[in-house]
């Protein structure tokens, strides 16, 4: 075929100038010859227009004589299929704020009965389960099939970044998807708060029939209760007329109820009935496909290296993950550089330990500090009181795993033994394995140290 | 074909057009030619080089419709040169362009209209349209252009890029070493994401003239049309996925400095000057104890140089830039204050107007 494009070609420039051959056809390709419908590519839509008005019976006697059959031609400007839509697809939300903001909106103008907070791109199907949250999961799936039973409440926990808005947004939808006549709603507590004084201050009766007519109430972002006495006794007396009615109430939050300090106990006994589940980091194969997964979605090959050097690097959160996978990709594009490549030129690893680099071990014990509320200076101390103890072995752990400083070092900045530095971090890592509270504890202050 | 014009605005509509005939590689000598069209109460000129056309539409009193191509850069220079004031009287017959403006006439050889290319066609109805001033069609392009590349082998990075986010239209160009962007205007309803040539672009901002108000621009799929007053601009657009750009600006950066712009950008010429043999390279340092932002450079044969300024900042950082990209970003900025941040020695460097928070330009560090 591609011999008879040439003779093609050899013939039209038999019958059009030089010149006019070299501006118009010299860069024709043909593209495909199926179902008898030739397709030919053009550089751009100004030759095409040639191709079409003028040249058109030049292009057909020559086709003619050379004895190619069609029943059509379709002239096409481009090979690389324009405006991708990869922007769109995404497994996890690209950051909190925006969602918010959607849902926002959404529930201003709630006169759209149909409005139920959810966004349909949660789904259980670009869920990825790993050990880190099966149990989380699978009583996900449980509650599609038999709402208000066996998980009610639904309370899952865990740090920011990890799925939990995903997930709990995945019921809401597939209860829609097989019970489309479900009454539904995602809300914020923030977002709940707001409609509460809203109903308040200009004395609507809305806000109790909004919720307590429900089937199935999704609450997110808990821990923002916080200070907000008012709507905890409503959220109290929402809850148990919906739980008395056996509707299914499902609860999201960055720690279990009862270390939310504010929240009075026979709310957090209340959400405590359920038994919550935590939601963890995915280990080192879960971040694997997790980026697998996204990179498949956005139609990208990428080396396996580069997917384990991510998932091996970034431990924080999911979220973080995927960005950094989004950045990759986006600088391999820009650069034209594959991205093991740029990992090989450190430009990614330089990203992410910059984030490591702007705290200072002095700021590092200072947070700790201020989080235990001891003064700096009994962490520096020799005090060898419990809880100053235990916090000072926190610092060395933090020290050693944040800031990847060596013992040594360690000892010199808190004027301590190298060998006392040694068993403090031992201490506290095998404390971890063990200890719930305090693995929520260093898991607060990994993004206190942060988030300066 | 008979019209007559007056020699200004005749002049100055050829002088647009004529910019974009023999420009072609190929030297097809239709493409030398502007094609002038009477009818109806309007003569138009048009000149395309297969890439771009321009279209220039005239009130003119026409005497006879009909059309004629003549080579452009004749015809304009000899138009400019004639007298202002006077009417031109312009008569096509027999293949050739007679032209009589009092006592100077000439006569050109020209070429059938019919072997000039076909303009491509719009369907207005399905374009996207957008409406935007000039001043702010000018400086937003002005602003984003800088980083445009010139590199054929990456084509997407030849153009700027127009595309809808969160309901606003952006404009960004990158050459794969620094990138700006600008939110170029608010509330849009439709969506567009298209790559237009930089060259177009600029070919559209040498038309703009100062009595033009709007500009308005309408997308399809393959092309764009800029429409300015009596001027049409008709560009291809790059075919080519342009890189998903938005991931690669930093959402913080961890130092941020206010910096006044003349003193930053006579500090980074200065040092300029030393950084030619390392090829650009000058090192942009804070220092938190005694507040200063500095820049240096160090040429081994001729000497080095160090200049600094006060910055509010407080902790140390040092990040190696090219300085030429440096002083273009800084020019890119009608400000006279900057806020130039940064963190970590490889994280992308990001300058922005203090006031300004539309326009974002970034540049990659280089490796120290």
């Amino acid at each position: 075929m591609r011999n008879e494009w040439q003779s093609v070609l050899d013939e039209i420039g038999r019958n059009v100038s030089d010149m006019a051959f070299a501006t118009y056809f010299s860069n024709l390709k043909l593209a495909s010859n199926k179902n008898n419908i030739l397709t030919i590519e053009v550089p751009n839509v100004f030759i095409k227009a040639q191709i079409e008005g003028k040249y058109n019976p030049v292009v057909i006697r020559a086709l003619k004589t050379i004895g190619i059959k069609y029943d059509q031609i379709k002239l096409t400007e481009s090979k690389t299929e324009r405006k991708t839509t990869r922007r769109s697809i995404e497994v996890l939300p690209e950051s909190k704020p925006t969602r918010k903001a959607e849902t926002h909106t959404i529930t201003s103008n709630r006169l759209v009965a149909r409005d139920n907070g959810l966004n349909p791109k949660y789904r259980f199907d670009n869920y990825i389960v790993g050990s880190n949250n099966d149990l989380a999961v699978s009583a996900a799936h449980a509650i599609v099939e038999h709402p208000g039973e066996r998980y009610n409440p639904y309370f899952i926990y865990g740090g920011p970044g990890l799925g939990k808005t995903h997930l709990i947004q995945a019921i809401g939808n597939e209860l829609i998807k097989q019970n489309p006549n479900m009454k539904i709603l995602y809300v914020t507590i923030e977002q709940f708060y707001h409609d509460f004084v809203e109903a308040m201050r200009k004395k609507l009766d809305g806000f109790t029939d909004k919720y307590r007519k429900l089937d199935v109430l999704i609450i997110d972002d808990f821990q923002f209760i916080v200070g907000k006495e008012k709507s905890q006794d409503e959220f109290f007396h929402t809850f148990n007329e919906l739980h008395q009615k056996n509707k299914q109430i499902i609860v999201s939050s960055d720690r279990l109820p009862t270390q939310i300090a504010t929240v009075d106990e026979r709310l957090s006994s209340r959400l405590m009935m359920g038994v919550p589940i935590d939601i963890q980091l995915p280990d080192f194969e879960v971040r694997c496909a997790i980026l697998k997964s996204k990179a498949e979605l956005l139609g990208v090959d990428i080396e396996n290296r580069a997917i384990e050097y991510l998932a091996e690097n970034i431990k924080s959160n999911i979220r973080d993950l995927e960005g950094k996978l989004n950045q990759l990709l986006a600088l391999s594009e820009l650069r034209g550089v594959s991205p093991s490549d740029l990992i090989e030129d450190g430009y990614i690893e330089e990203a992410i330990y910059t984030k490591r680099r702007v705290v200072s071990p002095k700021q590092l014990i200072d947070k700790v500090a201020k989080y235990y509320n001891l003064p700096s200076k009994e962490i520096l101390g020799k005090s060898r009181v419990k809880h100053i103890k235990s916090a000072r072995q926190v610092v060395m752990y933090l020290l050693n795993e944040e800031l990847n400083l060596s013992t040594v070092r360690i000892g010199t900045e808190l004027s301590k033994d190298h060998s006392t530095v040694i068993h403090g971090i031992r201490k506290i890592k095998q404390d971890l394995k063990l200890d719930f509270s305090l693995r929520e504890q260093i898991a607060d202050l990994r993004e206190k140290i942060y988030v300066s | 074909m008979e019209i007559e014009i007056t020699q200004e605005r005749l002049s100055k509509a050829l002088n647009i057009v004529s910019r974009v005939a023999a420009t072609t590689k190929t030297g097809l000598p239709i493409l030398n030619n502007v094609l002038l069209r009477a009818d109806g109460n309007q003569l138009s000129l048009t000149a395309t080089n297969l890439e771009l056309a321009t279209v220039d539409y005239l009130a003119a009193k026409i005497q006879k419709s009909g059309t004629i191509t003549v080579p452009a850069k004749l015809l304009a220079e000899f138009i400019s040169n004639l007298p202002k004031n006077t009417t031109i009287n312009l008569l096509a017959k027999d293949g050739k362009l007679v032209t009589t403006a009092g006592k100077y006439k000439s006569t050109i050889n020209g070429i059938a209209a019919d072997d000039f290319p076909e303009l491509p066609r719009i369907e207005e109805k399905n374009a996207v349209t957008f409406k935007v001033e000039s001043s702010s069609f000018h400086s937003a392009i002005t602003e984003v252009i800088v980083t445009s590349s010139n590199d054929t082998t990456r084509p997407a990075l030849t153009g700027v890029y127009f595309n809808t986010f969160e309901k606003s239209l952006y404009i960004a160009a990158t050459d794969g070493y620094r990138l700006s962007e600008k939110k170029f205007i608010e509330d849009v309803t439709s969506d567009v994401f298209a790559v237009v040539p930089t060259s177009s672009l600029q070919e559209v901002l040498r038309s703009v003239s100062d009595d033009i108000d709007d500009i308005e621009m309408l997308f399809d799929e393959t092309q764009v049309r800029f429409r300015m007053g009596e001027i049409e601009i008709t560009s291809k657009l790059i075919d080519g996925s342009f890189p998903d750009y938005r991931q690669l600006i930093p959402k913080k950066t961890d130092i941020n400095i206010e910096l006044n712009k003349a003193e930053f950008t006579r500090m980074t010429k200065v040092a300029a000057l030393f950084a030619r043999e390392s090829g650009g390279s000058v090192i942009c340092e804070t220092r938190a104890d005694d507040k200063t932002f500095s820049i240096s450079a160090v040429a081994s044969e001729l000497g080095e140089n160090s200049s600094a300024m006060e910055a509010n900042v407080d902790s140390d950082g040092k990040v190696v830039l090219n300085s030429r990209f440096l002083i273009d970003a800084i020019g890119a900025i009608d400000e006279d204050k900057l806020n130039f941040g940064f963190s970590g020695k490889l994280a992308p460097v990001v300058i922005r107007g203090a006031k300004d928070k539309d326009y974002t330009h970034i540049i990659m560090p280089l490796k120290s």
